[in-house]
């Protein structure tokens, strides 16, 4: 696994959510767009506000949050 | 193919001459107000800016399924925001080394794992901080995490508490008969949740210092403070330090003082309330 030299900017975190079939609910939650009472997980099956969310890993959409505790796990599994 | 190529199949009629530069290396996804109508942009660095505001839905279902899947699912790499990324490779780079993994297999099944958790990133800030690097982000993560004692911790792990006077501490604990490390747990918890309000007793210090050093954070704790003071102290010598310390205080009826004292007298523990 390594990192992608594509990125995104926080202002359009949103936008990236939305191509991947995700909204934010009232409370800040990213949940599914088809589905709003059901909420995103981490793979530690953490909920994520989107002020928390870093980015996206392989996997069946693995969504992690930006936070050093997520990120110290991501970047052990770097090459 | 890679995204570059992709990008070119989904922008090639509006940005052939852009896509003729083939020094880009970074691209950043964005949304750019200050843009007029440009989906595309290259910057002065050699990055490419993709602006979604002014794509069509057309372009953006495309660049989500054959760029930002393609390089996740496709290619394993991971798709971060611009400040996730940077941290990222901030802590990769500080990752704990030979001597950190050894600190913290020992405390592995000695402390709580949300110390533990805290030590380990503890660990990657002191090593950021000594190699002159920004630590303020870092700082806030474990903070937040842990209101109780990250920060604390965090200062603690840098002054070199865990390396040294925490690996005494149990040591000396160790040699109690009736060690138990749910109370070497508490022990260091206690300590780390009050340092603000904790004197170590150490040999580097004069008695004088040490002396005023309690009066100084006595007077002000009184006047601002939650009513507690903590001296704790480790080996023969600073345990005696720390009593004689505590003999100023045993006239003085506004303070009660509570010793924790080991079975040989090698660690101490006092706590001062007023």
């Amino acid at each position: 696994m390594k990192l992608s030299n594509l990125t995104f900017n926080e202002n359009v975190k949103k936008e990236i959510l939305t191509l991947f079939g995700k909204t934010v609910d009232d409370e800040g939650f990213i949940v599914e767009k088809e589905d709003p009472s059901q909420k995103v997980l981490t793979p530690k099956g953490e909920e994520i506000r989107i002020e928390e969310w870093g980015g996206v890993l392989k996997g069946s959409e693995a969504f992690i949050k930006s936070d050093a505790f997520s990120l110290i796990e991501l970047a052990k599994r770097l090459e | 193919m890679n995204i570059l190529d992709n990008l070119k199949k989904i922008f090639e009629t509006k940005f052939r001459d852009l896509f003729s530069n083939n020094k880009i290396d970074k691209i950043v996804i964005f949304d750019f107000s200050k843009n007029p109508k440009n989906v595309l942009e290259l910057k002065e660095d050699n990055r490419l800016s993709i602006d979604l505001s002014k794509a069509t839905d057309e372009e953006k279902k495309s660049i989500k399924k054959n760029v930002i899947d393609v390089i996740v699912q496709g290619k394993n790499e991971v798709f971060l925001g611009s400040k996730s990324l940077e941290k990222t490779k901030q802590i990769k780079s500080n990752l704990p080394n030979k001597e950190d993994e050894e600190l913290l297999k020992f405390y592995k099944d000695k402390l709580k794992p949300s110390m533990n958790k805290a030590l380990e990133v503890s660990l990657i800030i002191r090593k950021a901080f000594k190699n002159g690097e920004d630590i303020k982000e870092l700082k806030r993560d474990i903070s937040y995490k842990f209101p109780n004692f990250g920060n604390n911790l965090c200062n603690l792990t840098s002054s070199d508490y865990f390396h040294d006077h925490f690996r005494k501490l149990y040591e000396s604990m160790l040699l109690d008969d009736d060690f138990d490390i749910n109370i070497y747990q508490k022990k260091v918890e206690k300590i780390v949740i009050s340092l603000p309000y904790t004197v170590f007793i150490t040999r580097f210090k004069s008695y004088d210092q040490l002396s005023g050093e309690v009066k100084f954070k006595l007077e002000k704790l009184k006047k601002y403070g939650t009513g507690t003071l903590l001296l704790h102290g480790l080996g023969k010598e600073n345990v005696n330090t720390a009593l004689q310390i505590l003999e100023e205080y045993k006239d003085d009826k506004s303070i009660t003082i509570e010793i924790e004292l080991n079975q040989t007298k090698t660690i101490i523990t006092a706590t001062l309330r007023f």
